[in-house]
């Protein structure tokens, strides 16, 4: 039974010297000669999975067989020379070089000892293309070729180091519909030869189109193995993102107020030429929770960015109680009373090895109860962080504390408690829980909640069902940069229904959407 | 990692660098030294190495030699300054370079003050700093605001800037300002009133500029922990996008560190024509800048520590000095040891795998502390 399997991964347990527990006890077998869908919400493991197999990370605990033998992969070139390659996400390319170059890179033919044989590697760079039906021009720069070409060269690249096990991290993000087609084309091809493909995607339309089999993963926990033609999207959608625990947080109906901030038909193209925000209107009011659910990748990012001024949108207005809001600075968004616990907290949300005392301070350090004269008043700025602290139960001996040697639960509640202390109009807390321990998450909710009924706009966006689900007064579903529903009440949602939307089965008529601008 | 073992692991990492640094000095000074043996080779490298770690501070005769400590503390001036400057703007991860240049064109423009312009008493060496510090200061202003508005490299911009700086000034003297009646270029004498007063008169040219110095440092200091700009420059070293986001403004911050690195640069380059000389004669990058920025790296960026790296440096420069005086070794061999010992500190890894014990440990005792308070609350 086993012979036919050309990887197995054994109980495979990874925990990161931080301490997070990425994979457990995850189990995958690859059939040689299938297509197989590594399947999973982002952060549910399968990035650490893949890095493992490809010897970019070593498993905890558990074993990997190739071709039945046991192996060690402890690098990315013990992987390649076990017949595995990997075409990652965000592509391993020299722009500045060639395509035939970068074919060859690590590899490079010589003529007469030193010199680069050029010809030669534009004759292996088109041999392979030929062989294997991947058409690139092999003398243009990676950097003048579409997105798409390049994605080729990548799989070239693996081929032509002899791997007969590819895998393709989320190969579809970054490419168009027809270039999506292509390429399926191309891999069904690559079946037929023989190979075996890995390939790694949330979007389930992909996933029944082109693979055989799948493997779940929630949570860094396998959710079992199915033949795709046996399972229903519906079941799949329940496997990927069905919730395991139940927090319950109690609050009150909303008594929304007025309007505070106000978004119409924002649009947003990427760099790539990708329409990742397509005409997105939605209203906050004094009051109330307005969630944003979806899979990661959908827009939500992209509409961070454009509330904060991190980008700007190509079309549309924002409004924080009727002034504009695009084309600001951070600072001039701030003094709006506008708020943002970040996504990524230890990128925006802090500087780590600063003091916690030094991170409290950060959007008021200008502010006259802080300063006397040129100096900090120091007395006040010792009040004021120690309030915030024993508010916000930050565990810490003390301010002067390096933030960084906190919890991430306690680098979050540094992060909150300034955001939500400066007197918001308008919170956007975006994944404000990630990652972070059960206390302190129930801490930053009723918080949530606590804020929003003091009459605080709350957009909350979360990869977390229960938690949009718990928190929000109405939802709203992103998919494909689009709204794909609106939901005036949270209580009649079901897993499975909010399943359908974020996986874009379904989508509500524009009308229906419309009443989240509340006109 | 606690504060105590955060201390523990600067101080035991700095003496490591130092210790390595010397050892290589020895090595170095024992395969080149005279005699035939081993034995001898070994004395006569100690030899040495006492001459150049000892002799700052004491005679032959083991009696103390206030001359030389007052040759070391003079040699501080110059690059108290340009450790300041170069802290400030590095403080903000702003990799200026142009602490070099800067101390040659204060110095400059306080000479001429210095020489032509009329000013009453001693407020004219006040008046003829200011001006070298402001000319510095907006010399500055280039590689900054390039940074600021147009993300070039402030390293190479300053870097450049320093020759350009040398170059015009060289061209300035030779065209229009030397005294041809001197064999060598250099200006017209300074008005009396424009020579800061020595602290102790023995020919060391320990100046009051060298009060002037550690005042800076203090005010340095004030301004980077009690003051928002200062603040504002730390966290944008620390993490650039987190300011950003906090609503700071990141272009006047990166501006502000390095016309502020300007300001000292120019202010060390007068301070130290109007101690020690009469005339302006420099005709090439003087090499304080570039000593500023190892004393800035050895003072882990924070001005109050820069006396302390200043004095190691210009110690090490006098013992320097004095060995090759008294032995045969050539005074070159600092600029070795003052290579390896940056080496060491400015390697990030150096002793990691010490401090990672030591934030094991840390952990540890937080861990059993927490465990300790649960059960005393039981």
């Amino acid at each position: 039974m086993s012979e036919e399997y050309v990887i197995q991964m054994k109980d495979i347990t990874k925990v990161y010297p931080n301490g997070t527990v990425a994979n457990q006890d995850v189990c995958l077998n690859v059939k040689k000669g299938e297509i197989h869908a590594l399947m999973g919400e982002n952060g549910a493991g399968k990035s650490t999975l893949m890095k493992m197999l490809f010897g970019l990370e070593q498993p905890t605990s558990g074993e990997i067989l190739v071709n039945g033998e046991k192996v060690n992969l402890s690098s990315p070139s013990m992987a390649i020379s076990k017949g595995i390659g990997m075409v990652h996400q965000h592509f391993m390319l020299v722009p500045s070089l060639t395509v035939a170059e970068n074919m060859v890179l690590g590899m490079v033919p010589k003529r007469s000892g030193c010199l680069i044989d050029e010809k030669k590697a534009v004759e292996l760079t088109e041999e392979y293309a030929k062989k294997f039906n991947l058409l690139v021009d092999a003398r243009a720069k990676v950097m003048d070729i579409p997105v798409g070409m390049k994605q080729k060269v990548e799989i070239l690249k693996a081929l032509v180091r002899g791997a007969r096990i590819l895998i393709l991290d989320e190969p579809t993000a970054v490419l168009t519909a027809q270039e999506t087609q292509e390429l399926f084309v191309q891999l069904k091809n690559l079946k037929n030869q023989g190979y075996t493909i890995i390939f790694i995607s949330h979007k389930l339309k992909e996933i029944m189109e082109i693979t055989d089999r799948m493997t779940i993963l929630r949570g860094g926990r396998s959710m079992g193995v199915h033949e795709t033609s046996q399972v229903t999207p519906q079941e799949i959608s329940r496997l990927m993102v069905g919730r395991d625990v139940i927090l319950k947080v109690e609050k009150d109906k909303a008594q929304p107020g007025k309007e505070v901030l106000r978004v119409r038909d924002l649009s947003f193209t990427n760099e790539w030429g990708k329409k990742m925000l397509d005409s997105v209107s939605l209203s906050v009011r004094k009051g109330e929770i307005l969630g944003i659910a979806g899979v990661e990748g959908n827009g939500q990012k992209e509409l961070v960015d454009m509330l904060f001024g991190f980008s700007r949108p190509n079309g549309g207005s924002i409004q924080v109680n009727g002034e504009n809001l695009i084309g600001l600075s951070q600072r001039e968004i701030r003094r709006k009373h506008v708020s943002l616990v970040p996504e990524d907290r230890m990128l925006y949300g802090i500087a780590s090895t600063a003091t916690i005392e030094e991170n409290l301070i950060s959007d008021r350090s200008g502010s006259p109860e802080l300063n006397r004269g040129i100096l900090f008043n120091m007395k006040a700025i010792h009040k004021e962080t120690e309030a915030l602290i024993k508010d916000y139960t930050v565990l810490c001996k003390n301010g002067s504390q390096q933030v960084g040697s906190l919890s991430g639960g306690n680098i979050q509640k540094v992060v909150v408690a300034r955001e939500f202390s400066n007197d918001p109009a308008l919170i956007i807390a975006d994944q404000p829980t990630r990652g972070i321990d059960v206390g302190a998450t129930e801490f930053i909710r009723k918080k949530l909640i606590e804020l929003s009924r003091s009459g605080i706009a709350v957009l909350l966006i979360s990869a977390d069902l229960n938690e949009v689900m718990e928190l929000s007064d109405s939802l709203i579903i992103m998919h494909g940069g689009k709204i794909a529903a609106y939901f005036e009440d949270t209580a009649e949602l079901t897993d499975e229904l909010m399943g359908r939307y974020m996986l874009g089965l379904e989508e509500q008529s524009p009308e229906e959407i419309r009443r989240v601008c509340h006109e | 990692m606690s504060r105590k073992n955060r201390t523990k692991f600067s101080i035991i990492r700095g003496a490591a660098a130092l210790g390595i640094g010397l050892l290589v000095a020895f090595l170095l000074i024992f395969f080149g030294s005279e005699g035939s043996t081993v034995g001898e080779k070994f004395s006569s490298a100690l030899d040495a190495l006492r001459e150049m770690l000892i002799s700052p501070l004491f005679r032959k005769d083991g009696s103390f030699s206030l001359k030389n400590l007052s040759d070391v503390l003079a040699g501080m001036i110059p690059i108290l300054f340009t450790g300041l400057a170069t802290c400030i703007m590095f403080a903000a991860n702003q990799f200026n370079l142009g602490a070099e240049g800067g101390i040659m064109l204060g110095a400059f423009v306080t000479s001429l003050v210095a020489i032509y312009v009329p000013v009453p008493g001693p407020l004219l060496i006040i008046v003829a700093v200011l001006a070298g510090a402001i000319a510095s200061a907006a010399v500055m202003l280039i590689p900054a605001v390039l940074k600021a508005k147009l993300g070039v490299s402030e390293m190479v911009n300053s870097l450049m800037l320093n020759y350009v700086i040398m170059y015009f000034l060289n061209y300035l003297m030779k065209s229009f300002l030397a005294d041809t009646s001197k064999g060598i270029t250099q200006t017209f004498p300074f008005q009396d009133n424009a020579l800061i007063p020595q602290m102790i008169n023995n020919g060391s040219r320990l100046s009051w500029g060298f009060v002037a110095g550690l005042i800076m440092v203090v005010l340095s200091w004030f301004f980077m922990y009690r003051t928002k700009w200062g603040y504002g420059i730390r966290m944008t070293g620390i993490n650039q996008p987190f300011v950003m986001y906090s609503g700071m403004n990141v272009a006047m911050i990166i501006i502000l560190c390095q016309v502020l690195g300007g300001l000292l640069a120019g202010m060390g380059g007068g301070i130290e024509v109007l101690g020690r000389y009469n005339v302006y004669n420099w005709s090439a990058l003087p090499g304080y800048g570039w000593t500023g920025i190892t004393v800035a790296i050895l003072a882990g960026n924070n001005p109050l520590y820069v006396p302390l790296a200043a004095f190691f440096m210009s110690y090490l420069t006098k013992g320097c000095t004095l060995m090759s005086t008294n032995t045969d070794v050539p005074a070159q061999l600092i600029s070795i040891i003052q290579a390896v010992i940056f080496i060491f500190f400015a390697a990030q890894q150096f002793l990691s795998g010490y401090r990672q014990k030591l934030v094991v440990q840390s952990a540890k005792e937080e861990m059993a502390e927490n465990n300790a308070g649960k059960e005393a609350l039981r």
